[in-house]
């Protein structure tokens, strides 16, 4: 079956990722999301192409015409159009098979499911719907559009026809997909909440601050962005549930650290409240340590 | 015989079909939004009403089927059957150093194909898919490629190579490739026959000004240089593309500005050129703000001039002379206050232009007075007849 729309379930960070990042490469995109800011999400996506055209990646051109492909809507009916699925709600077992169970009434049958979830099992969600075998677990790592890897999981039952979909619509968003066995966390998931935990042991006892943990990390492995940077992007709420997750599956080897804890408590959450293990400018970016760092000191 | 010239980009297919008797065109049309629901045909036979239609076209096998089923359309059509085209001819972008020519197209010229997507990888997968799509409809009509780069396999390596280490050349074919090829070969070709010289003693500046835009030395009827290189970014200053740039400023910005790859990339080819500076790429608005006095206008206009004279110089100094200057492409064919300026300002190479022939559009035509030493010709491109010609030649 040709995929020319695609519907995204969640309008969240990564749904709003994937939407902008399929919108772009030519897939007519309807976006869903009952939850709140959901209304949002087209300015947000907005304001991300607009970072785009400031750094000259896109053109005015191409943005308007990216936007022109995303629709949003409430109406759940709309998903009988849809020619794939991909749902990028919250890591909430029952929230997720609920709407799957919604999306696999109203889709086509032929419709392949592609779930995002990192800590569920895909074989456990696709109980819940009649199309055991077209559900397929694919991993993207936010910011969706930059990041060039995505991890790709089958179900016990899922059917290589509906893993060649995945790994085309995946193909097309330009992403490397890399195949591994299921299980919670998968790679990225599970390896991130260790760095960030120890980490955020190492500022609890006063080791270094959190700009220098960020600094040593980052430069010395010659990545683009710290663990802590992006625990923050993420969300230390969403960092927090991964870990109690992965808490429940593997024992206490993902104990969370209590200064993330203290963070998620003081609804300290990263980029979102402006502030999480570093500090962030009221358009997301990051405050240089310089600035910061007396701010960083005081609250650590 | 009647070829099938196509030109296929990555949602559209161009078509022209030649009646090669006469070199004719019977019939040209495009195909626009490939993929969608909404792509566009026109279709224009010779000498009659224009043909439009809209109407979901998913891939380009149908595109071309759609152009084959309006080329013997019982209303607008020109032929009877697929039958009566005996060859088709496609543009090709890039040939890599495997085709210094056109070539007839078996298994093994599209393994070659292939394998060169990487070093054009916007143009030659669509080109391709495009031969393969008109495989499938016409399994039994032989079919050619005519590649940009291959006028322009005749530079020697002196000219071609960059002064960096030479193993990157022997690892990646990393080089000057140039195109715009089947143009520069067209104009400086027919510049010969309006002077009624054989091209093998003539030295030739071809300059293709277009949205993007290249310069020829011509030398004896081969490529010898030209300002495009390893890609269409290198050369004359375009309508969004930077042309030559320092890299050292390259690495600069990149750090400056935190831009990644893409983005860098992006900004030399999307967002530079008369665009970067004047906030519009095309010429007619750049012209008609140079008349409202607007000042980055008037200076994108000066900088665009400047790099064309620059590179005039070059290619003279590089041929150790010039006997005609030519120029195409839709601002060289359309912008005569950009002609009057460049030849105003290479006086020195004695060169004069009759201002009233300067302003004759939409044909062949010597621009210089008969005491010009250098004469100057403004010639519409015909692509495609290139190709046409280049199809008959190998079938």
């Amino acid at each position: 079956m040709d995929i020319r729309k695609v519907a995204v379930l969640g309008a969240g960070r990564l749904g709003r990722g994937i939407a902008e990042c399929a919108a772009s490469k030519g897939y007519d995109v309807v976006l869903f999301s009952q939850g709140a800011g959901g209304q949002d999400a087209l300015r947000r996506i907005e304001k991300s192409l607009d970072r785009k055209l400031a750094k000259w990646a896109i053109t005015e051109s191409e943005k308007r015409l990216i936007l022109g492909r995303i629709s949003y809507t409430l109406d759940l009916k709309e998903l009988s159009k849809a020619d794939l699925l991909v749902e990028a709600t919250i890591d909430h077992f029952y929230t997720k098979q609920e709407l799957l169970r919604t999306a696999d009434h109203l889709c086509r049958p032929e419709v392949v499911f592609i779930s995002t979830t990192s800590t569920l099992r895909v074989s456990d969600l696709a109980r819940g719907i009649n199309r055991t075998d077209q559900l397929v677990g694919l991993h993207f790592i936010p910011p969706v559009p930059d990041v060039p890897v995505a991890e790709l999981v089958r179900g016990s039952q899922t059917d290589d026809a509906a893993v060649e979909v995945a790994k085309q619509f995946a193909a097309r968003l330009g992403k490397q997909v890399v195949e591994i066995q299921e299980s919670p966390g998968l790679v990225n998931p599970r390896t991130l909440v260790a760095l960030v935990n120890e980490a955020a042991y190492l500022i609890d006892e006063g080791v270094c601050d959190a700009y220098q943990a960020e600094q040593i990390i980052k430069d010395s492995w010659g990545m683009t962005q710290g663990p802590l940077e992006m625990a923050d992007r993420l969300g230390l709420d969403l960092v927090l549930s991964w870990m109690e997750q992965l808490q429940d599956e593997f024992g206490p080897r993902y104990a969370p650290c209590p200064l993330i804890r203290r963070y998620v408590r003081e609804r300290r959450l990263g980029v979102k409240t402006r502030l999480g293990f570093l500090a962030y400018t009221e358009d997301d970016a990051l405050i240089t340590e310089h600035n910061s760092k007396q701010e960083g000191k005081r609250e650590d | 015989m009647n070829i099938f010239v196509l030109n296929c980009g990555s949602s559209s297919v161009k078509y022209k079909l030649f009646d090669m008797k006469q070199e004719q065109v019977l019939a040209e049309g495009r195909v626009e939004r490939i993929g969608q629901d909404n792509a566009v045909i026109t279709h224009q036979p010779a000498g009659r009403e224009k043909v439009s239609k809209t109407m979901p076209i998913l891939e380009h096998t149908t595109a071309i089927r759609e152009c084959l089923n309006l080329l013997t359309h019982p209303e607008h059509g020109v032929l009877k059957s697929v039958d009566e085209i005996d060859a088709v001819g496609h543009r090709v972008v890039h040939g890599g150093e495997s085709f210094s020519d056109s070539v007839l197209i078996n298994e093994r010229t599209k393994e070659i194909l292939d394998s060169l997507a990487s070093l054009a990888p916007l143009h030659n997968p669509a080109n391709v898919t495009g031969i393969r799509a008109a495989e499938k409809i016409m399994p039994n009509v032989p079919q050619v490629a005519v590649f940009d780069t291959a006028f322009h396999s005749t530079i020697p390596p002196y000219a071609y190579l960059y002064a960096i280490p030479y193993s990157v050349y022997q690892r990646h074919k990393v080089r000057r490739y140039g195109f715009h090829g089947t143009s520069h070969k067209y104009v400086s070709q027919r510049a010969a026959e309006l002077m009624g010289r054989p091209i093998e003693e003539l030295k030739i500046v071809s300059c293709h000004l277009g949205n993007g835009a290249s310069i020829a030395a011509v030398q004896n009827g081969q490529s010898v240089d030209t300002s495009m290189g390893f890609t269409p970014l290198e050369g004359l200053m375009m309508g969004t593309r930077s042309g030559d740039i320092d890299p050292g400023a390259v690495f600069y910005i990149m750090k400056q500005e935190k831009l990644s790859l893409h983005e860098i990339d992006s900004m030399l080819n999307k967002h530079s050129g008369l665009y970067g500076i004047a906030g519009v790429s095309d010429m007619r608005d750049i012209e008609k703000r140079v008349a409202e006095d607007d000042k980055l206008a008037t200076m994108a206009y000066k900088m665009f001039e400047y790099r064309i004279r620059k590179y005039i110089g070059a290619y003279v100094a590089a041929m150790n002379g010039v006997d005609a200057i030519v120029f195409t492409a839709g601002i060289g064919e359309n912008t005569p206050s950009l002609r009057t300026a460049l030849c105003t300002n290479l006086s020195y190479l004695g060169i004069e232009i009759d201002e009233e022939k300067n302003k004759i559009r939409g044909e062949d035509v010597e621009i210089s007075t008969p005491n010009s030493k250098v004469k100057v010709f403004v010639i519409p491109t015909d692509e495609e007849l290139v190709i046409a010609r280049d199809t008959a030649r190998l079938v």
